[in-house]
């Protein structure tokens, strides 16, 4: 607790200590100071510091120097560097003052507690000047009386310091005052300096730790002057036209000062710059004429000078200047070519005379006029013809031949010398070989091999191919001597050029030899739009067009042909250039295919659009080998059909269309008597109209007794005679029998043959049933049997019986059957009403008739005769056929007592004699 | 000082040496020659340039100055008497032939002390022209001055002692100039004039002095810059 109080009292002794010497003292008085006070330290050297101590202090506060703590900044110096003098002093010495910084403080430590400050200074450390170097001067002419003289030197290193330049100089006596640069530390400028007098010049750097001086310089301003530049420079034409005179002012005085010059001057527009020969103007002057000049040609100059000895500087450039040369005679001829056309009627040429405007060099001024001069080599009588023209082109219409044209190129100062162009009847001389191109250097150049005689100099046509413009030719002359040339025109690249060789001669000229060419070649603008010709199944035909020369961009190498399916892999061809067909092959068919087309340079290739197309489904003639044998096929078939038809029309016709024989063709109708059957017919036909008939054959049988036996006699030798009058005697005796008992079955014929009604093939029974006789109703009444076969089957059966010998017996059992109607129905309207259908279906029955005479008529005949003699009465009443008169006798024999039942039965007797196939 | 005490050894080996040593120092020669006050010929070619310069000059500042005083003073033909009370001046109307028969150190004190007092008074004209005019006369004076040195640095070269300093003003001529503005500025007029016939003379004065004295150092010194 003492020390702690002792301590705090102590502290506060201190304090008030301090205070109080800073009272009394009136101004800030501190226990110490330190020696050196802020001082400057040059980099690197060693530094002492002392911190003395007031002995003012030392008695209040028991304060010692071995209590002195340094610090630089904040940071203590290592005790190491502290060194206590006495009681009141100590030191510190640093090896180095790099390391120190600002401020160095003196403190103290009272008590070994409290850090106390006691007095603190600034260090600046840095370096002494160097020795300025390299110090030189230049005197800059500002106008006539202006001469600045501006020094420089290299300051050296820097210093960290503050540090002062100033140029000093002075004359041998005389010293003036100092040049201090301003912002600046390596240059002053002195304002105005004397010539001719030995000035000493120097650099003088200062700073806080010392001063160092450059080597001095003694010179005389003179000799380090940099001039203005000679001005109001003129340039004049003089008399000659290689001549220009050059006129300027100097802008000081020759008497201050000897000059020399350099003139440099250039064609207007060039960049590079000729220089009059210096020894010319290495002395002082102001005017000059510069020779060996181009005539009309404007020229640009530049002057400089200097100190006549060389020394000091050159002067800048002066402003620069241009003159034009006079004119003088153009140096040579143009260039001279020509273009024929030739016209057939009347053989003459229209020569396009052409030649080149002279270059600049070469006009030598403004040319007025061209004079061209034509001789014709083959008449000489004929005066030469002149023409003057300001064109560089004439066009002549003259008569084939050879020429010597003249050109000569006219201006103010004269006439150029000729050039001439011999125009030969015919290019019959040795024409170059092998012409060929190679672009070089964004040109494009030709060569060629000569010929082997003498040329004197050749011409190269060309001119750009393109669809959208004319072959405009242009053209250049090469001497003799080359082989080949730069085209000197404006080639454009990806164009294509049409360069054409022609070799002059003395007495003539060779034929054109050319080439195409291109300057660089690019990708075709566009590619081939290809379309089919024609689709097949398994191939097409493609079609395209060649690109157009402003399209190719260069020599279309190939094309390539491109195709292929919606999902299938690109297939590639390659084709020759110069097609514009091809085929593709093995394509699948009824496929969509696309297809496009690439063409190709020498730098790539371009596609031109897709086309896409479908296979066909059959290939060609596919369809015709199918169609052509079917139709074939289908035409035999028919013609089969029509043959077999026609061979086989009977038995088509017999179960298709069956002749009802047509009762009004009877034979027996015929027969019958006028005047009651024409009566008969009349009610008859009115009773029966004949569409009611289709089914059913009626014969009418009309007894007629004033037939005579023997007409009916007769009738069967008539039947004999005629096949169908057999079968219509057959018939109609079945028809007979049948008009009682089945009329269906009466078939009549006539001697037409005709068929004028048919019935299906199966003949449907019917009944006729005849109730009185005119006076009576004609009510008849069909009863359709509805089965046929019975009665088909016995007449078949019946036809092959009579080959056989028990048949007759049925048969006459038929017939007496048949014959009970007979008698019943020998009432005419039968007859009658039968008639016009068994005339409608004679001939009919044909081949039916022809089957039953084979077998009956004989019979029939044999039976015939027997009833004619005995019942002679009762067949003239029937007068039928012999078929009828056969029935009749048997009917008469039959059942003559049945006549008046019959009618009542006649229904059920139908279905007897349907039943009679059980007798 | 090497070469020298080669010289003085006497014998052949010394003759040698001195040889050697001279070929040795050839090429120090033109180091020695930049920094050492070059031989009385340069210097006189020097001061004759100078004068021949400042001659020009004073043309055109003669010529602009007495445009600045007005009529009559710049009129061509305008010549008038010579006021004996200008003592201001050193009149080189002297005769020429006795000019030419002074020595050159004669000569050169008489320039240098006339150089001397010319220059004070052209210090003391009234240049309250134009900005170019005083430039102008600034520029002359410091020329001037340069020529006032160069002679000293010739007479100096020669050998020859340099005048008593110019005497200061004499307070006679310092109460005379202001009196009369017509008087002053016949005063400038006749300074101008007589400048220009010192000049003129000195300039014939330096011209036969440089043919006196070879420029063999001059053209050491041309061969030195050549290394």
């Amino acid at each position: 607790m003492f020390s702690g109080w002792n301590w705090v009292a102590h502290s506060l002794y201190l304090f008030l200590s301090i205070c109080s010497l800073k009272v009394s003292g009136g101004l800030v008085q501190s226990c110490g100071h330190i020696i050196p006070e802020s001082p400057v330290l040059a980099l690197g050297s060693n530094f002492t510091a002392l911190c003395i101590l007031n002995e003012s202090c030392l008695d209040f506060g028991n304060i010692y120097a071995s209590q002195i703590i340094w610090k630089i900044k904040n940071r203590v110096v290592p005790k190491e560097q502290y060194r206590e003098i006495n009681r009141t002093v100590s030191s510190v010495t640093f090896n180095d003052t790099s390391s120190l910084a600002t401020p160095l403080t003196c403190n103290i430590l009272a008590d070994g507690q409290i850090e106390q400050n006691i007095y603190g200074i600034t260090v600046t450390v840095g370096l002494p000047p160097e020795k300025p170097k390299n110090l030189s001067c230049i005197v800059h002419q500002l106008s006539k009386i202006t001469y600045p003289m501006t020094c420089t030197w290299n300051p050296g290193r820097h210093t960290f310091l503050d540090t002062h330049f100033r140029l000093k100089y002075r004359w041998l006596q005389e010293t003036f005052p100092d040049c201090i640069p301003k912002d600046v530390n390596n240059s002053c400028t002195i304002r105005d300096v004397q010539f001719f007098v030995n000035t000493k010049v120097w650099v003088e750097a200062a700073n806080a730790l010392g001063k160092a001086e450059s080597d001095p310089l003694i010179l005389d301003p003179i000799e380090i002057v940099k001039l203005l530049p000679p001005h109001n420079l003129s340039v004049n034409s003089g008399i000659l036209p290689t001549v220009l005179k050059l006129s300027w002012e100097n802008q000081i005085s020759d008497t201050a000062m000897k000059l020399k010059f350099n003139i440099r001057y250039k064609i207007m527009g060039d960049t590079n710059w000729m220089q009059v020969p210096p020894e010319d103007t290495a002395s002082t002057r102001t005017s000059f004429s510069v020779q060996g000049l181009r005539p009309y040609t404007q020229y640009v100059f530049s002057i400089r000078c200097m100190k006549e000895d060389g020394v000091g500087y050159w002067s800048d450039w002066s402003e620069e200047k241009t003159g034009i040369t006079t004119e003088d005679k153009p140096s040579k001829g143009p260039p001279i070519w020509r273009i024929i056309d030739v016209s057939r009627s009347p053989p003459s040429w229209t020569v396009h005379l052409m030649w080149k405007a002279l270059k600049p060099f070469e006009a030598n001024g403004v040319i007025l006029q061209y004079e061209v001069t034509v001789r014709a080599k083959s008449s000489l009588s004929r005066p030469p013809e002149k023409y003057s023209v300001n064109t560089t082109d004439l066009t002549l219409k003259i008569p084939n031949g050879t020429y010597e044209v003249t050109v000569v190129a006219r201006n103010r100062a004269g006439a150029s010398p000729p050039s001439v162009l011999l125009i030969p009847a015919s290019n019959s001389k040795a024409p170059v070989k092998n012409v060929r191109t190679l672009p070089k250097d964004g040109k494009l150049w030709v060569g060629w091999t000569p010929p082997d005689s003498y040329v004197l100099k050749y011409v190269i046509e060309w001119c750009l191919v393109s669809n959208s413009s004319d072959c405009i030719i242009e053209w250049q002359t090469e001497p003799g001597n080359v082989q080949g040339t730069y085209l000197k025109g404006d080639i454009k690249p990806f164009k294509c050029y049409l360069i054409t060789v022609y070799p002059l001669y003395a007495d003539g000229q060779g034929s054109g030899q050319s080439v195409k060419a291109y300057l660089q070649q690019d990708r075709p603008s566009k590619g081939p739009t290809v379309q089919t010709k024609k689709v097949g199944k398994a191939e097409a035909v493609l079609t395209w067009n060649h690109l157009t020369v402003d399209e190719q961009n260069g020599f279309i190498r190939s094309y390539t042909i491109f195709y292929k399916t919606i999902d299938g892999n690109e297939t590639a061809v390659t084709v020759d250039p110069s097609k514009t067909e091809y085929t593709l092959s093995s394509l699948a068919s009824d496929t969509l295919y696309t297809v496009r087309m690439m063409a190709y340079t020498d730098e790539g290739g371009r596609s031109g659009p897709d086309f896409t197309f479908t296979t066909q489904k059959f290939g060609r003639g596919e369809i015709e080998a199918i169609v052509v044998p079917v139709c074939l096929a289908f035409l035999l078939i028919v013609l089969l059909g029509v043959l077999f038809c026609f061979n086989k029309r009977d038995l088509i016709k017999k179960h298709i269309w069956p002749i009802v024989p047509d009762p009004s063709k009877s034979n027996i109708a015929q027969w019958s008597p006028q005047v009651p059957a024409k009566h008969n017919f009349s009610s008859k036909d009115q009773m029966y109209p004949e569409g009611s008939f289709t089914d059913v054959s009626v014969v009418e049988i009309e007894a007629d007794d004033k037939k005579s036996f023997s007409e009916q006699d007769l009738k069967p030798f008539d039947l004999l005679k005629k096949e169908k009058s057999t079968s219509e005697g057959h018939s109609s005796g079945i028809g007979g029998s049948s008009c009682m008992s089945s009329p269906r079955q009466s078939v009549s014929d006539s001697d037409e043959g005709e068929t004028t009604q048919n019935t299906s093939s199966t003949v449907q029974y019917s009944t006729v049933v005849l109730n009185g006789y005119r006076d009576q109703t004609p009510v008849q009444v069909f009863s359709r049997s509805e089965s046929t076969q019975p009665l088909l089957d016995s007449e078949e059966r019946l036809e092959d019986h009579t080959g056989g010998g028990d048949s007759t017996t049925q048969r006459q059992q038929y017939f007496k059957q048949n014959g009970v109607q007979d008698e019943i129905n020998t009432d005419r309207p039968c007859f009658e009403r039968m008639k016009p259908i068994t005339s409608a279906n004679e001939g009919d029955i044909v081949g039916f008739a022809q089957l039953q005479i084979s077998g009956q008529s004989s019979q029939l005949l044999g039976l015939g005769l027997e009833k004619n003699t005995q019942e002679a009465a009762v067949s003239d009443a029937l007068q039928a056929s012999t078929e009828g008169q056969n029935v009749v006798p048997e009917i008469v024999e039959g059942n003559p007592p049945s006549v008046d039942e019959m009618p009542k039965s006649y229904l059920p007797q139908t279905v007897r004699q349907g039943g009679y196939m059980p007798q | 000082m090497l070469n020298v005490a080669g010289e003085l050894s006497g014998d052949s080996w010394g003759i040698f040496t001195f040889l050697c040593a001279a070929l040795c120092n050839l090429p120090a020669l033109p180091a020695l020659n930049c920094t050492e006050e070059l031989g009385p010929g340069h210097s006189i070619q020097k001061t004759y340039d100078l004068t021949r310069y400042l001659e020009h000059q004073l043309r055109t500042l003669a010529g602009t100055y007495l445009n600045y005083l007005g009529p009559p003073f710049n009129e061509p033909d305008f010549n008038p008497p010579r006021l004996a009370r200008a003592e201001r001046v050193p009149s080189a109307t002297v005769d020429l032939e006795l000019w030419r028969g002074l020595t050159d150190n004669a000569r050169l004190a008489a320039n240098y002390r006339a150089y001397s007092r010319v220059l004070c008074s052209l210090r003391a004209l009234d240049a309250q022209g134009t900005a170019e005019l005083r430039h102008r006369l600034g520029h002359f004076c410091s020329s001037l001055q340069g020529l006032v040195l160069s002679i000293a640095g010739v007479m100096s070269s020669l050998g020859y002692p340099l005048p008593a300093g110019p005497p200061a003003q004499p307070p006679a001529q310092a109460g005379a100039a202001a009196t009369n503005d017509f008087l002053k500025k016949m005063d400038d007029f006749w300074l101008l004039k007589e400048l220009q016939t010192w000049l003129w003379r000195s300039a014939k004065d330096f011209n036969r002095l440089k043919k006196k004295v070879p420029p063999a150092v001059v053209t050491l010194r041309m061969e030195a810059r050549g290394f």
